[in-house]
């Protein structure tokens, strides 16, 4: 494994944060589990087109780490969408297409978050109040969190093209107060400024958005009124701490593979956002490896789902537990570098340690204004650690487990223990990632432990386990596990006793 | 070899015919047989004429052996060999490895071998599982002849699972359940028929009958225990239910071709349709004929329920709908086409076979040239049946055909979008948009909505 690169300096904006900056420092501002792949995604594209429309996507012009762009709001149609309760109700109890009109529009003159709420514009788009309200019920049932408990300020539309785009907003539908969009998209956008392939992402990025069915953005269009400009304050601060790094490359590679696929436009978008999660959870366990200066590559053993307990899936719970630790270890480690660091040491010697201390960890962690405790250097690193650590298992520990379950890697199905145990459609997104065509089965293995450490089958299991951990036999039924599986999903051909090729049907539809 | 381009290129081609399993290709002069592909039934003809002409077998017989030894009149090894023989057992045999082939799991000759070779000798408590002459004396003292039995044995049913789950013909027999699948009218003349006046005759002819391996004394004792209930033993009851499985299993290669339809034959399998599959379709459509009308409007029917994820009842058009985000959606409630299943300008959906492959084969024609194919799987052909007729997925091998449906949906609605190209709507008029509602009656009743931008 690569050793850690050098990290970048802290933003400008560093002083003025209220909060400490440990797994910022670390890893981004921020990583935020609450904040699940698709959520990661929408705000990804909130940021990509707002940069995209400035002419300057994927390009960090003022330096690096000096993003800032606004997202919309949209009101009028979340209001109309996901704070309406009425539709039923006013087309029982009206009986003509008029009045009922009227009372929907007199009752919507209450829409939260707009000034003087004005939807009569809407009659101008539909022939009939009929027509409207089975509108609104598709574009609900293709929208993301509708079922959901989630205040109605953080509901989406699917994002069908650039006037589906909104922030999340907090419950005064007012601003946004990060309660889902904590940032991590905006992690995401800066990864994949910082890769080399981003000129061809940002192409095939276009193409595929240029190209999928604007109907949709067209009607959702329609439930705006045309001067509809509510828009963010600048949203800046977005801190990516390393210049360049392997996954943020291997995620360009991934996502342009997915965009090269012949499928239709809106079906790329899941595999996307699968594979955002799954590198931004890859992405936390390599940088914590560096910082732990652990030089094996990670590795997560997957048990293919088997009808009763088997080694593989004991050394998959094993794993799991242990790489699940990795970014608090890595936590505990950063903040013993800063306690042996020749500033630190030197600050202890003579009078007045205390203060000095005090600074140094204000001015790198930013922390210890409200410090209380007595004036002692260990006691108020101490302190530190123990409120990283609280800090750290609140939101940014939980990214492997929840990013983990959200995209499919770690179930616990048929047991009380968490583990890796892909399912179907994460496997289908990594196939549709890695074989261009065809390739024969252990290739395809040998390629997912390559490029993110999966290990399905026993070649790759005897590479990385311990002799009395590993067993040949455990580890060959698991693909074959692995191969029925993909046989019935139809990405599989056995040709004969010795040879299987992995087929992407979506690159055969293309020729 | 020097890695030229002409090796580059007939590496190319190997590997195509080999995965697309095709025979030739046009412009290459060459013919390819994939062994591994001969088709399995073929292959089970064979094996079987040489297996049971074994010049060895009428060497034991010559022997005239005693009551009690091998091959004698009670030994299972020789009953078992003498079922072989019959057309009966041999037509169900060489079905099931048909039906493999066309689910795509193909049987190699080593294979059918070591079936035969089990089926006869098979028993699950001599050692390795298979009876040795010095055996059979053995068997027939410990009275387990029963436990013999070639109706079992062809699934296996003398080995361990685990054994069993690791040699891939047991494990494609497996796939059937036969033994696990069962009608009511079977279980009830194998639980109640004895004596019972619409029932028994049945029960008489092919269970009491059959002396080796239908109702012996043990399976009376333990049928007496499990309809009295007077024995809580669970260990009892599960033996029971473990003779029925066998019994079944015997039952699959008793019933006649004359009672199939009315035993409901293919009720013991997995495949309720497998026997139309094999008559209705493969049969016909090998023949040249066309399959009948209400097969096709089935399986149009039940494409119609994946396509829109409601129980739609139209079958006379094929229903394209999405939902607006993903082709993949499990509701899709805007119709973008029908397409009409007799020829209609240019449009149709057939059934065919293809003799390059070997697969039965739907395709849905959107023009003359424009058409998309469906490998119609004996797996496929049961799932869009019983979607058509019961609304339900079978839930145990719902998924994979599920998948496999909603991707053959993207592929048409692909072939219909290059139909449709060149007739772009003009930007800035009204949008408009089919939604899909049913009537109580489950017929489609779109309903079109306009937007006007």
């Amino acid at each position: 494994m690569t050793p850690l690169p050098q990290p970048l300096p802290p933003p400008d904006s560093f002083d003025q944060s209220s909060s400490m900056w440990v797994d910022e420092a670390l890893w981004g501002h921020r990583l935020y589990d609450e904040q699940l792949p698709w959520m990661v995604f929408l705000e990804f594209l909130n940021v990509f087109y707002h940069e995209a429309d400035k002419q300057r996507a994927f390009a960090e012009p003022n330096g690096l780490n000096t993003l800032k762009y606004k997202a919309a709001h949209r009101l009028y149609l979340r209001n109309i969408l996901f704070n309406n309760p009425h539709l039923t109700d006013v087309r029982i109890n009206f009986p003509s297409d008029n009045s009922r009109w009227e009372e929907w529009l007199k009752r919507m003159k209450s829409a939260q978050g707009i000034a003087h709420a004005q939807f009569s514009f809407l009659r101008e788009h539909f022939h009939s109040f009929e027509d409207f309200c089975d509108i609104v019920a598709l574009v609900r049932s293709t929208s993301l969190e509708v079922d959901s408990n989630k205040r109605w300020t953080s509901k989406f539309v699917f994002p069908y093209g650039k006037d589906c785009l909104f922030e999340d907003l907090d419950s005064n539908a007012a601003t946004n107060d990060r309660r889902f969009f904590g940032r991590t998209g905006e992690i995401l956008y800066l990864m994949l400024c910082r890769t080399p392939r981003k000129q061809d992402l940002l192409a095939a990025l276009n193409k595929r958005l240029a190209n999928t069915d604007s109907t949709w953005d067209s009607i959702i269009k329609c439930l705006q009124p045309k001067d509809d400009d509510q828009i963010s304050g600048d949203r800046a601060n977005a801190f990516l701490p390393y210049e360049r790094h392997p996954t943020f490359d291997e995620l360009a590679e991934d996502w342009l593979a997915i965009l090269r696929l012949s499928i239709p436009g809106f079906d790329a978008f899941p595999h996307l956002v699968n594979l955002a999660g799954l590198h931004l959870l890859k992405y936390q366990l390599s940088i914590s490896r560096q910082v732990l200066g652990l030089d094996t590559p990670l590795s997560l053993i997957c048990e293919v789902v088997a009808p009763r307990k088997t080694l593989v899936r004991e050394v998959s719970c094993d794993l799991y537990q242990e790489n699940n630790l990795l970014p608090a270890q890595a936590v505990e480690a950063f903040l013993s570098k800063i306690e042996t660091s020749p500033d630190w040491q030197q600050a202890l010697t003579g009078n007045g340690a205390y203060e000095r201390c005090r600074k140094i960890l204000r001015e790198q962690v930013r922390w210890g204004e409200d410090y209380e405790g007595p004036p002692d250097p260990q006691q108020l690193m101490a302190a530190l650690r123990q409120a990283a650590m609280k800090r750290h298992r609140q939101h940014v520990g939980n990214i492997h487990r929840n990013y983990g379950r959200e995209i499919g890697l770690v179930s616990r199905r048929g047991t009380v223990k968490l583990r890796y145990a892909p399912t179907d459609a994460l496997l289908r997104t990594l196939l549709f990632a890695n074989v261009e065509k065809r390739i024969e089965l252990h290739q395809f293995l040998a390629k997912l432990y390559a490029r993110y450490g999966l290990v399905f089958g026993d070649k790759e299991a005897e590479q990385v386990l311990a002799k009395d951990e590993f067993g040949k036999k455990a580890f060959q039924a698991n693909s074959r596990r692995l191969e029925q599986r993909l046989g019935s999903l139809g990405l599989l051909r056995r040709l004969s006793d010795g040879c299987a090729y992995v087929v992407n049907p979506h690159h055969l539809e293309a020729q | 070899m020097q890695e030229t381009e002409d090796v580059k290129r007939a590496r190319q081609v190997f590997e195509d015919l080999l995965v697309e399993d095709r025979q030739e290709q046009p412009g290459v002069r060459l013919k390819f047989f994939n062994l591994s592909r001969a088709n399995s039934a073929e292959l089970f003809d064979r094996a079987i004429e040489a297996f049971l002409s074994h010049p060895g077998w009428q060497e034991v017989m010559q022997a005239v052996p005693g009551e009690n030894d091998v091959f004698g009149p009670k030994c299972p090894i020789r009953h078992n060999y003498e079922l072989l023989q019959t057309p009966l057992v041999q037509t169900r045999l060489r079905a099931l490895l048909e039906l493999c082939d066309y689910n795509g799991l193909h049987v190699p000759i080593r294979q059918i071998l070591l079936l035969l070779t089990n089926a006869v000798l098979g028993h699950p408590d001599a050692k390795d599982h298979l009876m040795v002459p010095a055996d059979v004396p053995k068997v027939i003292a410990a009275g387990t002849v029963s436990k013999a039995s070639l109706y079992n044995n062809i699934f296996g049913g003398n080995l361990s699972a685990i054994r069993r789950q690791a040699i891939t013909i047991f494990d494609y027999l497996e796939r059937f359940q036969i033994g696990y699948e069962t009608s009511n009218r079977v279980d009830n003349i194998l639980i109640f028929g004895e004596g019972d006046e619409n029932l028994g005759t049945y029960f008489e002819q092919y269970v009491a009958k059959d002396d080796f391996y239908g109702a012996d004394a043990r399976f009376y004792a333990a049928k007496r225990e499990y309809i009295e209930g007077t024995d809580e033993n669970e260990e009892r009851a599960q033996e029971f239910l473990q003779m029925l499985v066998s019994q079944r299993r015997g039952l699959f290669f008793k019933i006649p071709k004359q009672a199939e339809t009315e035993l409901a034959l293919w009720e013991l399998t997995v495949f309720k349709f497998a026997g139309e599959y094999l008559e209705s379709v493969l049969g016909v459509l090998n023949k040249g004929a066309p399959v009948k009308r209400p097969i096709l409007s089935r399986l149009v029917k039940g494409l119609n329920r994946v396509f829109t994820g409601m129980l739609i009842n139209s079958d006379r058009e094929l229903y394209l709908a999405t939902s607006g985000n993903y082709s993949q959606a499990k509701v899709s409630r805007i119709l973008l086409e029908r397409v009409s299943v007799d020829p209609s300008k240019g449009e149709k959906v057939t059934l065919r076979y293809d003799e390059c492959n070997g697969r039965v084969v739907l395709s849905v024609f959107f023009a003359p040239g424009l058409f998309v194919d469906l490998n119609l799987t004996l797996i496929r052909y049961e799932f869009l049946s019983r979607i058509a007729l019961e609304g339900a997925l079978p839930a145990s091998f719902s998924k994979e055909c599920y998948e496999d449906l909603l991707a053959f949906k993207s592929q048409l609605i692909a072939a219909c979008a290059k139909r449709q190209a060149g007739e772009q709507a003009t930007p800035g008029l009204a949008i408009g948009l089919n939604l899909l509602t049913l009537t109580d009656q489950g017929m489609p009743d779109p309903r079109f909505v306009e937007i006007v931008p």
